[in-house]
């Protein structure tokens, strides 16, 4: 975003002036859910501004040619891989007259090219050549001092980490590694460091606000009260030992657990929390059927980076979870699920089965897929009214002994305010 | 020589059909009419379901959104549906084209392909296609009774709008 821009939507007045309540982070005011002129904000101050942005997985363009299309925020972008293998990103929008230059997911193409007046780019968002650019005969044409130089794919920023092919619109921005902070970068190494395999996709349109799936992945407390097939089978119990590791701004988070002994906590017995009646075996076993993937006898974690990504490790089920906005209610939510290269088959087959616990039909968590409506659908009349986050106390800090905590959720607000401004 | 393997060459025998096409109709009727626990039934016991999107299927993916092996895993689901699972109640209808029919004469095996079209009706009435696709099955005699030996379920879409509960 050039500074002009930056300038323009910092000064975009919301026509009712927005103030965050007094008690900060613990409070999210419903407006945020539904406002259209916050929506179009966040657009300009979070996915055009200082933040990197997942655009895709490097593996997913292996090849010279290769492109992948994608959206950071609502702006279309497009990744490719050029002859020498280096990885670029542009707007996808001809410079000419705006229309999407590429119009598949995936492609490999030799140049991009327009299809509406056939401006044709390199794969680095250069300008080669425009169509009738010295006329017909003669006649028409661009004028004498047309400069296939000034015109271009607009470029993102891009850099690679761990697999991952992150962009950003800022000028002035550290690499991602610093953007990440040490906590976030060194989880992200050990579960995305090494060759990736990625072992299929689907997305889910989940009708809410893009912040309240944010939102709901750093909500620790939800977990085993919304979801109670882990709670049945005894495998994600808050009792378990875990805690929520946050970044230094806040915004990204850690939520881990370790395996612990199934003994039941009398919080659990005692409360009147909705709890399923269940067989206290499954009846096709396999689905659970795990191994120990690594000796810090972490076997779920959720981590978030700010804005819309997600790194999911439950048990040995690998998977990215990258939402996009697409409207101030609507959101797509891409699930990628991953193993490494240097999976056995026995391995991948473990990954296979697991991957019925999460997702759009997940066994565990499918309930996030209405859940978040239910609170957009409950909140949208009511812009004045605010949530109520103070599990686990007021502050906004890491909580290294427990789970039962919306301090994560309040980091992400934390977060949100600093680079909206309010 | 079992009912299947005299059935094979050119014309598929119009009796197995009508047996095929019931259960591919009772199936979904069943599904349709809310009776979840009867669903595990219509497969063999070491049967696949697998629920997928066309991109994955094409991609030779193993992942998509459900995969379940063995009737297991189906009760599993069934049973989770009833107690675990949290959701706003809906109801599906299923649309049917006629099922493509062969058989490996070989091994007795039919495989069909039939194309679906699902509406999922929400308790506050709106009615929204939910999905399109195919049915890609493998159905065999057990114990005198057709069954799945396995159901893939190819999404043409790669959405699920919202979450998927009860089962294609």
């Amino acid at each position: 975003m050039s500074l002009a821009e930056t300038q323009l939507a910092a000064a975009a007045p919301l026509s009712t002036p927005f103030r965050w309540p007094e008690e900060g982070a613990a409070r999210a005011p419903y407006r945020l859910f539904s406002d259209q002129e916050i929506y179009a904000l966040e657009q300009s101050r979070i996915f055009r501004g200082p933040v990197w942005s997942f655009l895709c997985l490097e593996v997913e363009i292996p090849n010279p040619g290769d492109y992948r299309t994608t959206t950071v925020g609502e702006t279309p972008v497009v990744v490719t891989r050029d002859r020498d293998g280096v990885i670029h990103a542009m707007v996808n929008r001809c410079a000419h007259k705006g229309a999407l230059v590429c119009l598949k997911k995936k492609d490999n193409v030799a140049s991009l090219t327009c299809v509406y007046h056939a401006w044709n780019y390199e794969l680095d968002g250069k300008l080669k050549g425009v169509a009738f650019r010295n006329g017909v005969r003669g006649h028409g044409g661009m004028p004498k001092d047309f400069d296939v130089a000034d015109h271009r794919l607009q470029p993102l920023k891009v850099e690679i980490f761990c697999g991952m092919v992150f962009g950003t619109f800022a000028d002035e921005i550290d690499t991602v590694e610093a953007y990440l902070g040490p906590d976030m970068s060194e989880f992200i190494k050990r579960n995305l460091g090494r060759p990736l395999r990625v072992l299929g996709t689907h997305s889910q349109i989940i009708h809410n606000n893009w912040k309240l799936y944010a939102e709901n992945l750093r909500d620790s407390y939800h977990a085993t009260l919304l979801h109670t097939f882990y709670t049945t089978f005894k495998v994600n119990r808050l009792d378990m030992d875990g805690g929520i590791i946050l970044s230094d701004r806040k915004w990204h988070h850690i939520s881990y657990a370790r395996r612990a002994k199934m003994d039941e906590a009398a919080e659990y017995s005692q409360s009147n929390v909705h709890s399923a009646s269940y067989d206290s075996a499954l009846e096709g076993p396999g689905l659970l059927e795990a191994w120990e993937e690594f000796d810090d006898g972490i076997t779920h974690s959720i981590q978030t980076i700010f804005p819309n990504l997600c790194v999911q490790f439950t048990l040995n089920s690998l998977a990215i979870r990258f939402f996009a906005p697409r409207g101030v209610d609507k959101t797509e939510l891409f699930w990628i699920y991953l193993g490494y290269e240097r999976d056995t088959e026995e391995q991948s087959q473990m990954r296979v089965m697991q991957s019925n616990l999460t997702g759009a039909a997940g066994l565990v968590s499918l309930e996030d897929g209405c859940i978040n409506e239910f609170v957009q659908r409950g909140t949208r009349s009511s812009p004045h009214s605010a949530s109520f986050m103070e599990m686990g106390g007021r502050e906004v800090q890491s909580e290294r002994n427990s789970r039962a905590t919306e301090t994560a959720v309040r980091g992400f607000w934390h977060g949100y305010r600093d680079i909206m401004g309010f | 020589m079992n009912e299947l393997a005299s059935t094979a060459g050119a014309r598929f025998d119009p009796a197995l059909r009508e047996k095929i096409e019931n259960l591919i109709n009772d199936y979904a009727h069943a599904l349709d009419d809310e009776e979840i626990d009867r669903w595990p039934q219509f497969f063999t016991e070491s049967a696949v379901y697998h629920v997928t999107t066309r991109e994955n299927h094409e991609a030779g993916l193993p992942i998509g959104m459900i995969r379940c092996v063995g009737r297991g895993m189906m009760l599993d689901r069934v049973k989770a549906f009833h107690t675990a699972n949290i959701f706003e109640p809906h109801v599906y209808n299923h649309i049917l084209g006629r099922p493509s029919l062969s058989m490996e004469p070989s091994t007795s095996v039919c495989t069909a392909r039939c194309n679906f079209q699902v509406v999922r009706i929400m308790q506050d009435g709106r009615s929204d296609l939910y999905a399109t696709g195919k049915y890609l099955d493998t159905i065999v005699f057990e114990k005198g009774s057709l069954k799945f030996q396995e159901r893939i379920v190819v999404f043409d879409s790669r959405h699920v709008d919202i979450l998927m509960v009860v089962p294609i």
